[in-house]
């Protein structure tokens, strides 16, 4: 028996690679279970970014973080590259992990129902942000968006007013890829103004790439194509550093009007340089908050909101230092991306 | 014929065979050329404006970035390679540039910086394709995904305005009074790799080795040093191309990059380079650039549908490679 005890002893001291597996097990399994008896212990949310390449979502998961450290709960991270396998899987790790509760920005509405379905067989609480559930569903917390019909239909009023102020009734749009749900209702409500108001939509360009680069030659082409036009309709924040940087090249800055809806660091800089005329900022970081908040709620047997659909209010360089404006600009983004 | 031929003065059969030889050796870019020439005239048939000068230099103003990356890419390709890393590496050296700059470094500081990324995985993708003899795809791939990655990483996603106010000068300054310097690199850069391609011994050797490595090697060229100084190239160029984008929109996003890689192969292509290599020239890889290029400004001043744009570009390339394939099968 000694012997043999010896024996065994000796060889597994021999065996160093035996001993770096054995700890790692080891270590790993003690981690596991401190992960599991935090997740016991804690309530934890989970966002479900559709994809974390696009400073929005990045903004909306500060905004989750941030709530739910405040709220006592332990927070955890998923992309699902813009696909809805991915987003379904994601959910699935999540429930295996024991998240007690998901906040998700959806690749899209059409993806939500098998999303849905399964978190309703778990009775986990599912809020979401930015983008809303396929119409017609009604199993989930609360629905956390930026009202862009109500947007558009302002930023539509207000880059009208501009145009006509310089002198002319044409308008021109740098447009989101309208197969998304929010860039229909912005067009929408845009539409809607412009034809009130007596405005001409000359042209809409959209985006392949939200990238600078690319809405700096979509204004260009713009106004090339359409030399009248006064007024820049921007869906989407590079739409407007892209249209502010064509027009400081043609030396064309306040003769043409650029508005837009988002809000960042950058854009907010050329709206105090007087490079854009307006900004209606869309609180990607307050998205996050609240849609934490919404879940946290449902856990907690307190009262939800399910539609929660956010205002996106209108800054001009005038009114940007002013209280109420830096207060909403703090739910646009986070401190780490830039000077308010 | 022949009698007319012989009874011209000598310096004129000279000149005119040296002309027929260029028209040879040039026919697939003296057709782009004439097809970007229709293109041009046919979209300004419709708008007007399209052939105004000003919207010629925006034209060129966009396309600049694009010429530098393939001129990279072409280098690469003619060796029978490819690089897939180039789109990733444009995005991190406009971060890091972007990066150097908000920590207070200088314009030539920041702009070596990220060359240096370009440098950096260039020479890493060489020394992986030639030294271990992992195929291109999957090492460009990987540092495709790697610099990428990166990309995000050094600002945590978050894009940087450019801070220093004379940064512009490098793209739309004018060293040459007349020549705005986003054109000159492009000139330089042609003009020094068309002559390297056609007249240098080393540049004659990139044909070789994408013709047959194996024979290359028999003859005594120095293959893996050759096209490990490729792959370098083509990283260094994409920083460059880089850096010239990010002094023009005095800003650097993480994404910049992401459509330029296909671009850029698209344009050396266009411009007649075999993917199996062992052809191309700098001239087609600038013409294909700007072709990609002149059809996103026409589809942009017609008022194409976003969504066709893409169908657009792709028949487009897919006419011009075929088109190509047809004439040289005929030769």
């Amino acid at each position: 028996m000694e012997k043999r005890a010896s024996t065994s002893g000796s060889r597994f001291s021999d065996r160093p690679v035996a001993q770096v597996i054995a700890a790692s097990v080891l270590a790993f399994a003690a981690a596991f279970a401190s992960q599991a008896s935090v997740a016991g212990d804690k309530q934890t949310v989970a966002y479900i970014a559709p994809s974390l390449d696009i400073s929005y979502w990045q903004w909306v998961a500060y905004g989750v973080k941030q709530r739910a450290q405040e709220l006592g709960m332990n927070y955890v991270e998923f992309t699902s590259e813009n696909s809805p396998a991915k987003q379904m899987d994601n959910v699935r790790t999540a429930l295996t992990r024991g998240v007690t509760a998901i906040v998700m920005g959806p690749v899209s509405s059409t993806s939500t129902p098998p999303v849905l379905r399964l978190l309703k067989e778990k009775s986990v609480p599912v809020a979401f942000t930015g983008i809303g559930p396929q119409a017609g569903q009604t199993d989930y917390t609360s629905a956390v968006t930026a009202n862009n019909y109500d947007t558009g239909k302002a930023e539509g009023a207000y880059v009208c007013k501009l145009a006509k102020d310089r002198g002319s009734n044409k308008v021109a749009m740098l447009s989101l890829p309208q197969d998304r749900e929010n860039a229909q209702k912005y067009m929408k409500g845009a539409q809607e103004s412009f034809k009130s108001d007596g405005c001409d939509l000359v042209q809409v360009l959209e985006t392949h790439g939200l990238t600078v680069n690319e809405a700096v030659q979509q204004a260009n082409d713009v106004l090339t194509a359409h030399p009248d036009v006064k007024g820049i309709y921007g869906m989407y924040d590079e739409a407007a550093t892209g249209a502010a940087k064509a027009l400081q090249t043609r030396g064309s800055v306040g003769k043409v009007a650029v508005v837009t809806a988002d809000g960042s660091p950058t854009t907010i800089k050329l709206l105090r340089d007087g490079q854009i005329q307006g900004i209606f900022l869309q609180e990607a970081v307050g998205q996050g908050i609240d849609a934490t908040t919404q879940v946290f709620n449902a856990l907690n047997h307190k009262p939800t909101t399910q539609e929660l659909a956010l205002k996106e209010p209108l800054v001009t360089k005038d009114t940007i230092d002013q209280p109420e404006a830096q207060a909403t600009v703090k739910r646009v983004y986070p401190p780490s991306a830039g000077q308010y | 014929m022949k009698s007319v031929t012989h009874s011209m003065p000598e310096g004129h059969v000279r000149r005119s065979g040296a002309g027929r030889r260029l028209l040879s050796a040039y026919r697939t870019e003296i057709a782009i050329a004439l097809a970007i020439i229709v293109i041009e005239l046919a979209v300004g048939m419709i708008v007007p404006a399209a052939l105004s000068g000003g919207n010629i230099s925006n034209v060129t103003q966009a396309a600049a970035p694009l010429v530098i990356m393939a001129f990279g890419v072409l280098l690469v390709i003619i060796t029978g390679g490819i690089d897939l890393s180039v789109g990733s590496v444009f995005s991190l050296t406009g971060m890091v540039t972007g990066l150097a700059m908000a920590h207070g470094y200088g314009g030539i500081a920041s702009s070596m910086a990220g060359l240096s990324v370009g440098i950096l995985i260039g020479a890493l993708n060489g020394a992986l394709v030639t030294f271990v003899g992992l195929a291109p795809f999957v090492v460009t791939l990987s540092t495709y995904a790697i610099a990428g990655s990166l990309s995000f990483i050094v600002t945590d996603g978050h894009s940087l305005p450019i801070s220093n106010p004379d940064y512009w000068l490098l793209n739309s300054g004018t060293l040459i009074p007349g020549l705005p310097n986003y054109a000159l690199w492009c000139v330089l850069l042609l003009v020094a790799i068309e002559f390297s391609l056609r007249k240098v011994v080393a540049g004659r050797w990139l044909y070789a080795i994408g013709s047959s490595s194996s024979s290359a090697r028999v003859i005594g060229i120095p293959v893996n040093r050759v096209r490990l100084a490729a792959y370098l190239l083509s990283g260094l160029f994409a920083s460059f191309a880089s850096i010239v984008s990010v002094s023009y929109i005095s800003n650097a996003e993480a994404t910049a990059g992401s459509s330029l890689m296909l671009q850029a192969i698209a344009a050396v292509v266009i411009g007649g380079a075999s993917l199996f290599g062992g052809t191309g020239s700098a001239i087609g890889a600038l013409l294909g650039a700007l072709m990609i290029t002149i059809i996103q400004n026409g589809a942009n001043l017609i008022g194409v549908n976003s969504f066709w744009q893409g169908t657009v570009t792709g028949v487009v390339i897919l006419i011009a490679v075929l088109v190509d394939r047809v004439t040289k099968a005929r030769r």
